[in-house]
């Protein structure tokens, strides 16, 4: 999510209206007020809205949101004879190039903190952390056009943002600040991607770090912004979000040349949307002029074709639009979410509980019959828990998580008693006899599906009691079982027995092993039973 | 007045002889220990029948020399003895006694040495010190001097005096009954009638009771319950899926883009397995990389089947959504999920890898964004929520999207949970027609504010002593 700094001075001159009006109706088209300060309010913009992540941007929504303007906002663009060539050799490393000239910039210190914040915010919104789009913008006045994006050899040397002495490209990845950051996006090519002026001076190494020699400060008049990147339709939006956002504050955007194209046109895309369509998605009664309205509202251009069509102009900086419902969302945003009428669906229909959790709700009836506290455990667990302390070779097939966050959780749990005793260790302190039982999910390679367990620790803690208990749930739930003596070296020897269902083992009781009360700190026997569910009549296959 | 126990009346019997008396004279009467007694004199204070003092003594003890001249004579006596009609000093001198013994006689002033020889003064005699050793008492002067010399110690000793009141004599003169008092009943005692003439002991009903602890449901399932239970009264059918799921059900379906952040390692939890993608994944594919005949653009780029095969831990339960909805593309389709998600979140009060979710779908003909709004409203009234609103918000699979808010006294307005219509993008490749209405909400959110929790590690590493004190039941209020 993108917090983003709206100091109010700034934006009560873009939007011509008073912070409180702003502040009261911000989150309506889609934000969080995260705080309110003296100066300025941070306010959460959603990540589909790259537009919305400078005070310019802002401003001009709500504007519109507010009836102060409406429509399509317009961004005239003349040429400005600069061109940019690109280095075919750059097709596999980085191919994607957007510029622009923006001229007659004014810039003060909350602006010129503002279009910062901007480039940032978008290098991760945008840019997925630089790597698909990367903005770099750069003092036109201290270079000579025209401008060349080209494959350069690594040891090609210059002074980097922020450094005085020239560094090699090689050496800004293990130097600069900037360079660690982001070097895995470049490190394996042979040739790095730059940007070079007709004297060979370096503007930027992208997506890393723009030279010195272009700094841009609160002086800086006119502006070369160059956008590079691996996706077309991303580096456009880049470009078009932070041209209109300076266009906002007073700048003229020029275009440039670009392999014969001119860009950008910051013109808008075009949809026929149907207003029937949107009004059956949004419940609520639109004619086209109605609907065109509200787009007006939200800065699209709208003109009816006809009663039932609509012509759609999309802003060029509203990344988000991909399909009509996005404009639909607009016209319900417009239309106030708190005007909308809520209303349940008619259609009939009746409930229908999912045996699973039908049968798992019936065994925590019979465990609390029997004077078991439900408890529910972690269901990522680790090995050492499962199974060494158990006693247990670990089972075929367990899921091992492929970047646990600790090696506390570094498998899904296969079998529940384990954490039943971990959870009796957590409660050594307090009072006996404790008798618990959990009913959840385990996983068994990719396959999910429910157990039950449940266990009763106090000095007397025996086999018949474990017997007793697991006689009386798997009673409850029609199962006809048989038993065996088993070898589940987590209980005593003689004191254990398998649950057979079917000729399958479907569960195990006893009493735990000393060694594996050890384990877990426990100081007094324990008397445990589980149970797999799918060995209830009727289980359904998943 | 409560009733007395045995034990208090045969003190009080005792008490009415004595009227008052040392706490030992009873215990020996009574063939009970003197601690014993105190307790019974404490209930018949309680009673407001007897009364107990609590005094401290202070008692002389001899010590081994004091025990030793208690049985051979103070040193003194010994050397004045000893000198008998007179006696040279070289002699008396070899009396092992001598040292203290002559010392104590000087002092006194008892014996006179003239030129060697030792003589008593007329009428020597160290009785009144022998006295004053063997009977031990602080009101004697020379009992100081002997704690002086070591041969008498002070010490402080509890004493508990018993007395009856005047309510315990008018208790006694209306006569105690005496007889055994039975406990519990035996099955002879009930069949033959002989409950007629036992005295069943009573029990003091205002006592607190033993800690009875009973089995029963986890207060966070119970909230789950209570969901579940609402979803099926709405007319849901309830889902219920593996944890582990395909990137592709997980994502893709869901129009994820294949480059989105949250699929990445630090915030999804990926498995080394991988599952063969289901037959006509070729629309998702196609619907990914341009926008597969709608009207959409696509997210361009190409679609990599190796990556919608990794298997991963569900971080959402909209995967089993939308595969009912694959299975089921006819109308009207009405789901619920609640299970466990995950996501690789780190670790704190508030956040958990694994939590559970809380998700519905309805898909019908002619449903809009309208009901969406309406069965949210209608399910948080259920939950107890009266104040709901909805404002506008952003979710990857769903357009239009919003985030809906209820009001809770004394906190205000919280966000409880997200929903929106299903993107186009995302039910075509299914053949699904018509608009699906997704939300979902975190149902630990709503389980912290029922319960109070400041961490929600207690749901799932409890103290057992939060559960046996969480009640079953509790007045909700407004929801929370």
């Amino acid at each position: 999510m993108a917090i983003i700094s709206l100091p109010y001075r700034y934006l009560e001159r873009l939007t011509r209206t008073d912070r409180k009006t702003i502040l009261e109706k911000i989150a309506l088209i889609g934000s969080d007020v995260e705080r309110v300060e003296e100066d300025h309010a941070d306010v959460e913009f959603f990540p589909d809205r790259p537009d919305l992540f400078s005070p310019e941007g802002v401003a001009r929504a709500m504007r519109g949101f507010l009836g102060i303007e409406s429509g399509l906002p317009s961004y005239p663009v003349s040429a400005s004879g600069i061109s940019f060539s690109v280095d075919p050799a750059l097709a596999d490393i980085r191919p994607v190039l957007g510029a622009a000239v923006i001229r007659g910039v004014s810039f003060d210190d909350e602006s010129i903190q503002c279009i910062m914040a901007l480039q940032e915010s978008l290098h991760w919104a945008v840019g997925r952390g630089r790597s698909k789009v990367a903005i770099g913008i750069h003092d036109l006045d201290t270079v000579k056009p025209p401008f060349h994006y080209i494959a350069s050899r690594r040891s090609r040397k210059f002074i980097p943002l922020d450094f005085t002495g020239k560094m090699s490209l090689d050496e800004i990845l293990e130097k600069h600040p900037k360079g660690r950051d982001y070097a895995k996006i470049v490190k394996d090519f042979p040739l790095f991607p730059l940007i070079v002026d007709d004297d060979d001076h370096v503007l930027s190494f992208p997506p890393i770090i723009n030279g010195e020699r272009t700094r841009v400060t609160i002086d800086t008049k006119n502006i070369l912004l160059d956008t590079t990147g691996t996706d077309k339709r991303a580096v456009g939006v880049a470009v078009n979000i932070i041209c209109t956002a300076m266009a906002e504050s007073g700048a003229r955007i020029e275009s440039v040349e670009i392999n014969g194209v001119q860009t950008p046109t910051l013109a808008p895309a075009e949809r026929t949307v149907n207003v029937r369509e949107c009004s059956a998605l949004l419940g609520i009664d639109l004619t086209a002029s109605s609907m065109a309205a509200l787009l007006e509202k939200m800065r699209f251009g709208a003109q009816p074709e006809g009663t039932d069509l609509l012509n759609v102009k999309v802003p060029c900086y509203r990344a988000d639009i991909m399909h009509d419902w996005d404009i639909f969302e607009d016209v319900a945003i417009a239309y106030g979410y708190e005007n909308l009428q809520a209303m349940p669906p008619a259609t009939f229909t009746v409930g229908k509980p999912n045996p699973v959790q039908t049968y798992a709700n019936i065994a925590r009836d019979i465990f609390c019959g029997l004077g078991y506290l439900e408890v529910m455990p972690f269901t990522l667990t680790n090995e050492d828990i499962l199974f060494n302390r158990m006693r247990r070779p670990e089972v075929p097939g367990v899921l091992h998580v492929l970047h646990p966050i600790s090696i506390e959780n570094t498998v899904v749990r296969t079998d529940l008693l384990p954490l039943l005793l971990e959870f009796l260790a957590l409660n050594r302190h307090r009072e006996l006899p404790q008798r618990l039982f959990t009913v959840g999910d385990v996983v068994e390679r990719c396959a999910t599906h429910q157990q039950a367990a449940g266990l009763s620790t106090h000095p007397d803690a025996d086999f018949s009691e474990a017997y007793a208990c697991a006689d009386a749930v798997l009673h409850e739930l029609s199962i006809s079982y048989t038993v065996n003596e088993s070898e589940d070296p987590a209980f005593i020897e003689g004191r254990r027995a398998d649950i057979m269902v079917d000729g399958k083992t479907a569960g195990v009781f006893g009493e735990i092993h000393p060694a594996v009360l050890n384990a877990f700190e426990l100081e007094h026997s324990v008397a445990a039973f589980e149970l797999d569910l799918r060995a209830v009549p009727g289980y359904p296959a998943l | 007045m409560a009733e007395l126990t045995q034990n208090e009346k045969r003190l009080l019997e005792k008490l009415a002889e004595k009227n008052k008396a040392d706490v030992q004279q009873f215990a020996d009467e009574l063939d009970a220990t003197p601690e014993a007694v105190v307790q019974w004199g404490l209930l018949g204070k309680d009673h407001g029948l007897a009364d107990v003092l609590r005094g401290v003594k202070k008692i002389l003890e001899y010590t081994e020399e004091g025990r030793n001249y208690l049985e051979n004579g103070l040193p003194e006596t010994q050397i004045l003895n000893a000198i008998g009609n007179g006696t040279t000093l070289s002699d008396l001198q070899k009396h092992p006694a001598f040292r203290i013994g002559f010392g104590q006689l000087r002092k006194k002033d008892l014996i006179t040495v003239t030129e060697g020889r030792v003589t008593k003064v007329s009428g020597a005699s160290t009785e009144k010190d022998e006295s004053a050793l063997k009977n031990r008492d602080n009101n004697n002067p020379l009992t100081k001097d002997l704690i002086k010399r070591g041969l008498l110690q002070e010490t402080e000793k509890v004493e508990y005096t018993l007395s009856i009141t005047e309510a315990g004599i008018l208790k006694v003169k209306q006569g105690l009954d005496l007889r055994g008092e039975t406990g519990t009943l035996t099955r002879d005692q009930i069949i033959s009638g002989e409950w007629k003439n036992l005295n069943l002991r009573k029990y003091e009903v205002r006592k607190l009771p033993r800690k009875a602890f009973p089995g029963k449901i986890h207060p966070y399932q119970r909230i789950i319950a209570e969901m579940r239970e609402i979803l099926l009264d709405m007319g849901f059918t309830e889902l219920y899926g593996s944890i582990v799921q395909q990137s592709y059900w997980n994502f893709d379906a869901l129009f994820q883009p294949q480059d989105h952040p949250a699929r990445e390692m630090q915030d999804t939890f990926y498995l080394g397995e991988t599952l063969p993608l289901p037959e006509g994944y070729e629309r998702v594919k196609a619907m990914h990389e341009s926008g597969g005949g709608t009207s959409s653009t696509g997210w361009g780029g190409s679609w990599k089947e190796s990556k919608a095969e990794q298997c991963v831990l569900r971080t959402h339960t909209t995967s089993l959504s939308i595969q009912h909805l694959a299975e089921n593309p006819n109308p009207p389709v009405k789901a619920f999920c609640i299970g466990r998600v995950y996501r690789r979140e780190t670790i704190d009060t508030t956040h958990l890898a694994e939590f559970e979710q809380l998700e519905g779908i309805v898909m019908d003909e002619g449903v809009h964004f309208g009901n969406l709004l309406g069965i949210l409203r209608e399910f948080y009234h259920r939950m107890g929520f009266e104040g709901v609103r909805f404002k506008p918000s952003y979710y990857p699979y769903t357009e239009p999207s919003l985030d809906a808010e209820v009001y809770i006294d004394g906190i205000g307005w919280i966000e409880m949970g997200g929903a929106g219509v299903f993107r186009e993008e995302v039910t075509a490749p299914f053949g699904i027609q018509y608009p699906v209405l997704a939300w979902g909400l975190g149902v630990s959110r709503i389980a912290m504010l029922r319960l109070g929790l400041k961490d929600l590690r207690h749901l799932h590493r409890s103290d057992v002593a939060f559960l046996r004190d969480t009640p079953a039941y509790r007045r909700s209020q407004g929801g929370a």
